[in-house]
């Protein structure tokens, strides 16, 4: 087996900006002092790396040829139809203007980190990693030291984004296998209000990819945002990454999180609330199958009084795939009036599929309100009856029961184009789901 | 208000004493002599020593566990002595009557007069004072019914082959630290054995009390339902005020054959440290019950001493049908440390599972509840339901929930719940304008928070942890 914190270190960024240099030696600092988890480490205690090691991902991404038909297919494969949003189409960590489409905003300033100019640079030297702990998450050390380049998204003071942004992270496979950092940093001024929509995806080819991926939002007082994750790639695409938010006086987050294929995804959301009245929203699902392996870890830090937070994950888990959930909510001593719920919910429609959930309290301040909630079970048996009793196949009656399942999030969610968009999506996988299921039997 | 809630959180360690007794204490220090010398003066059975040492070699080859939410010190383990017993070894009392008169006088001191409790309630004591006991009743009517009730080393020596079948297959020598160093150090504790098909005709119970300085006490419990069988056991304790902390690592394991079942029942009550957190009792613990087919195992605890408490009283739900349940309430208050739970391990079929915990955490006390539940791939048809709510009583303290659930079944069905909430302003001032005082309304709606688990404690340990929690906690929310 290889030695993966070593190997990684020898994958040195390509040209980028001096003002990164820092950061990125801070970042090798960390990573070479961090050790590969094993069993007994807590956060990882269900989730092995060994894919990882095994793999070799550490060829480098090569800039695909973006006005090949193949690409442009895929393209509007994910082009979310009514959403009308911004469109920035990355394919292996490239930026590809071809694919992208072109409405700029004035509002919202986008920009890579190696072509901001002075202002930008100094506001992203101000808020780069200050929401992602790089000695607390060892694969944010590990970007940071990777940190070549990244978007940086601006919303200005009072200003609201009504256009959703939408970017996109396209992966195809290459000859060798390699990895991919991706980094978003979202600064939000006070009062000011947007839309972004992170989307992965992947072709359907077999995957070689290892995708380490940072994303820090930094809300300012009274801002809003709506963020989502969705993660759509092909079965055999490695995710590792975190959502790492910040929250000033009254900032509203609001925090969605869609994890569909990968062999191994585990993604760490990190919401600290820092100013009085803040809220946040987080809700997400994981739908693991076949063999794979999905791990979503979130952290609410309570730091200041008058917080409050409404966490609800849910997950369907069936062949021989495995799901893993950890919801921390922490409050601090002083953060007094916080009021927390977090739901985590899980079905399992296999013999061989597995779940781990573990939804922790840590509460230092007495007058608050916090409560957790976790359920495993399969499929209700009367519900299937009821519904098979009025005629509908048993196979149907599944897919129905499972999607209800989740659609009460999907239904939810504050853009509804959005929703319209998955539910085929995520309604096809039950159906084949199904029909695979009934041809292996 | 606050003064006075001051002076109640205060209250002093009622059971804090010392009884001046000369005791028959080995210099500190462990190695392979103190376990010799500890088997020896047992008068132990070769296989015995040589499964000490087992235990003894692989604890050295173990690390300190640190994973659990508590800090305290390093233990010194060779700057504690590992063998206590109170003097004139040779001849024990052979009844109430023998007994040393300090001892009696400790006991009566406590509230736990042998005598009384013989006629009185008809509970069999089996006193454990440190580490050896000193008087054991109404064996004779336990031994009509067949029931065997005695110290374990006297079971070494009168039933070596039961105990031989059954010590160590719960938890065995290397299944964590502190069981390791209670496997090879042990100096005494209790076994039971109920024949097939009896039900124990009365309740069974022993009193631990901590009596020497820098002693730590390592208790084994071995307690075998056979088929069909039921007992009720009662375990509970205090301990005399000391400034060293002491180190309790006991170890109890539960057999519960086919059909069988057991209530274990614990009140503890060991000495938590004063205000200033100096002093009190560590108490890592491991207990835990098998269950074979259709059996039944509960445990019942209320703690509300001891300075740090490691403490997960787990199911190993083995036999199809088997239940397993666990009711808990913890507090911890001045700078307690609890990280408290279970463990259900749901291997057969139809399996079920009753996770009820209440922590109370007041002061600068830390209350966490640690748990797992697992469902293994054969435990078709098992069921789980967990609840867990913490409250807390000024803002210095924390409650903490740290629930693992495992699902590798798809018709397991595992529910969790767990609330944390503080007693609300609310809720104090309805009882206010009903004229009921500050103290008694909190002491109620802490009642009430608790009753879940009181009702499921016998009668006698109900009046005594009603009466502990009033005293711990009274008047202690302003």
């Amino acid at each position: 087996m290889s030695n993966f914190i070593d190997e990684a270190l020898q994958r040195l960024p390509t040209e980028t900006p001096d003002w990164l240099s820092e950061q990125r030696r801070r970042g090798r600092s960390s990573w070479k002092s961090s050790t590969m988890p094993t069993r007994k480490t807590e956060d990882w205690k269900y989730t092995r790396l060994r894919v990882l090691e095994e793999g070799a991902y550490l060829g480098r991404a090569e800039r695909q040829d973006s006005s090949s038909p193949a690409l442009t297919a895929l393209r509007d494969q994910v082009k979310i139809p009514e959403l009308d949003a911004r469109m920035l189409v990355f394919v292996n960590g490239f930026y590809s203007p071809e694919l992208s489409s072109p409405t700029a905003m004035d509002a919202m300033e986008v920009v890579h980190f190696s072509e901001a100019d002075e202002t930008q640079v100094e506001t992203i030297r101000a808020h780069l990693g200050t929401a992602a702990d790089r000695d607390k998450y060892m694969f944010t050390a590990l970007s940071d030291s990777w940190l070549d380049d990244g978007v940086f998204v601006h919303v200005t003071q009072n200003s609201k984004v009504t256009t959703p942004l939408h970017i996109v992270w396209l992966t195809v496979p290459q000859r060798e296998a390699f990895s991919l950092s991706q980094r978003l940093l979202v600064v939000m001024d006070a009062g000011s209000e947007a839309t972004v929509v992170e989307h992965f995806a992947s072709d359907g080819a077999q995957q070689n990819c290892f995708t380490n991926g940072v994303t820090e939002l930094v809300l300012g007082a009274n801002a809003r945002l709506c963020h989502y994750r969705l993660h759509l790639e092909e079965e055999h695409a490695l995710h590792i990454g975190g959502v790492h938010a910040r929250l000033d006086r009254d900032a509203r987050l609001n925090s969605f999180h869609l994890g569909l294929g990968s062999t191994l995804k585990r993604l760490d959301v990190v919401v600290r609330h820092e100013g009085n009245g803040a809220h946040c929203d987080l809700n997400g699902i994981y739908l693991p199958r076949h063999s794979q392996h999905i791990d979503y870890h979130t952290c609410i830090e309570h730091a200041r009084p008058h917080c409050t937070t409404n966490e609800v994950f849910r997950g369907v888990i069936s062949d021989n795939a495995r799901a893993v959930f950890n919801g921390r909510i922490h409050i601090h001593p002083d953060a007094q009036k916080t009021v927390a719920q977090l739901s985590n919910k899980n079905l399992l429609t296999s013999n061989r599929a597995e779940v781990d959930t573990k939804p922790e309290l840590e509460i230092y301040a007495d007058d608050v309100k916090c409560t957790h909630g976790a359920t495993v079970a399969q499929l209700d048996d009367y519900a299937l009856y009821y519904l098979c009793s009025r005629g509908i196949a048993r196979e149907h009656a599944q897919v129905m029961l499972s999607t209800g399942f989740i659609n009460e999030l999907i239904n939810n969610l504050q853009h509804s184009t959005l929703g319209e968009y998955l539910k085929p999506v995520l309604s096809d996988m039950f159906v084949q789901q199904v029909t695979q299921r009934e041809r292996a039997e | 208000m606050s003064e006075q809630i001051d002076d109640l959180i205060k209250s002093h360690y009622a059971a804090g004493f010392v009884t001046d007794i000369e005791s028959d204490t080995l210099p500190p220090g462990l190695n392979e002599d103190v376990i010799r010398f500890i088997s020896a003066k047992k008068n132990e059975p070769e296989w015995m020593l040589e499964w000490r040492l087992k235990a003894y070699h692989a604890w050295l080859e173990m690390v300190e566990p640190h994973w659990a939410h508590v800090s305290y010190p390093d233990i010194d383990f060779n700057a504690m002595s590992y063998f206590s017993a109170p003097k004139r070894d040779e001849d024990r009392p052979q009844s109430l009557d023998e007994v040393d008169p300090k001892l009696r006088e400790t006991y009566d001191k406590l509230g736990i007069p042998l005598h009384e409790q013989e006629m009185l309630a008809g509970v069999a004591v089996d006193a454990v004072f440190d580490s050896v006991s000193v008087g054991t009743t109404f064996r004779k009517k336990l031994y009509e019914a067949g029931v065997i009730f005695c110290s374990i080393s006297e079971a070494l020596q009168d039933y070596p082959e039961l105990v031989r079948q059954h010590l160590g297959t719960v938890v065995p020598q290397k299944d964590n630290y502190y069981a390791a160093l209670n496997s090879a150090v042990f100096s005494d504790g209790s076994f039971v054995y109920i024949p097939k098909g009896v039900k124990c005709p009365m309740e069974l119970s022993t009193y631990f009390r901590i009596n020497e300085a820098k002693t730590g006490q390592f208790e084994r419990t071995l307690i075998v339902a056979d088929e069909g069988s039921e007992v009720s056991y009662l375990e509970g304790c205090t301990a005399p005020m000391r400034d060293e902390n002491q180190l309790h690592a006991a170890v109890v394991e539960l057999v519960a054959l086919d059909n069988a079942k057991i209530k274990y029942s614990t009140v503890q009550n060991w000495y938590p440290g004063d205000e200033e957190g100096k002093g009190g009792i560590y108490n890592f613990v491991t207990k835990r019950g098998l269950a074979h087919t259709n059996a039944h195992i509960s445990w019942t605890q209320v703690e509300t001493g001891s300075a740090i408490t490691m403490k997960y009283p787990s199911c190993i739900l083995k036999g199809d049908n088997s239940i397993g349940e666990f009711y808990s309430v913890a507090l911890s208050s001045n700078f307690q440390q609890a990280d408290t739970g279970t463990k259900m391990i749901h291997l057969g079929k139809n399996t079920r599972s009753t996770i009820i915990s209440k922590g109370i955490a007041a002061g600068h006390g830390s209350n966490t509840y640690r748990g797992l539940v697992r469902m293994n791939p054969g435990a078709t048809g098992a069921r789980n339901y967990t609840r867990c709510d913490s409250l807390l009583i000024g803002d210095q303290c924390g409650a903490h929930t740290f629930p693992y659930i495992e699902s590798k079944n798809p018709t397991a069905i595992i529910e969790h719940e767990a609330s944390t909430s503080t007693v609300s302003d609310e809720q104090l001032f309805l009882c206010l304008q009903r004229g009921i005082s500050e103290e008694k309304a909190v002491s109620m709606i802490v009642n009430g928070f608790c009753k879940e688990v009181f009702r499921e404690l016998p009668m006698e340990f109900a009046v005594e942890a009603g009466k502990l929690l009033e005293v711990s906690l009274e008047g202690a929310v302003g």
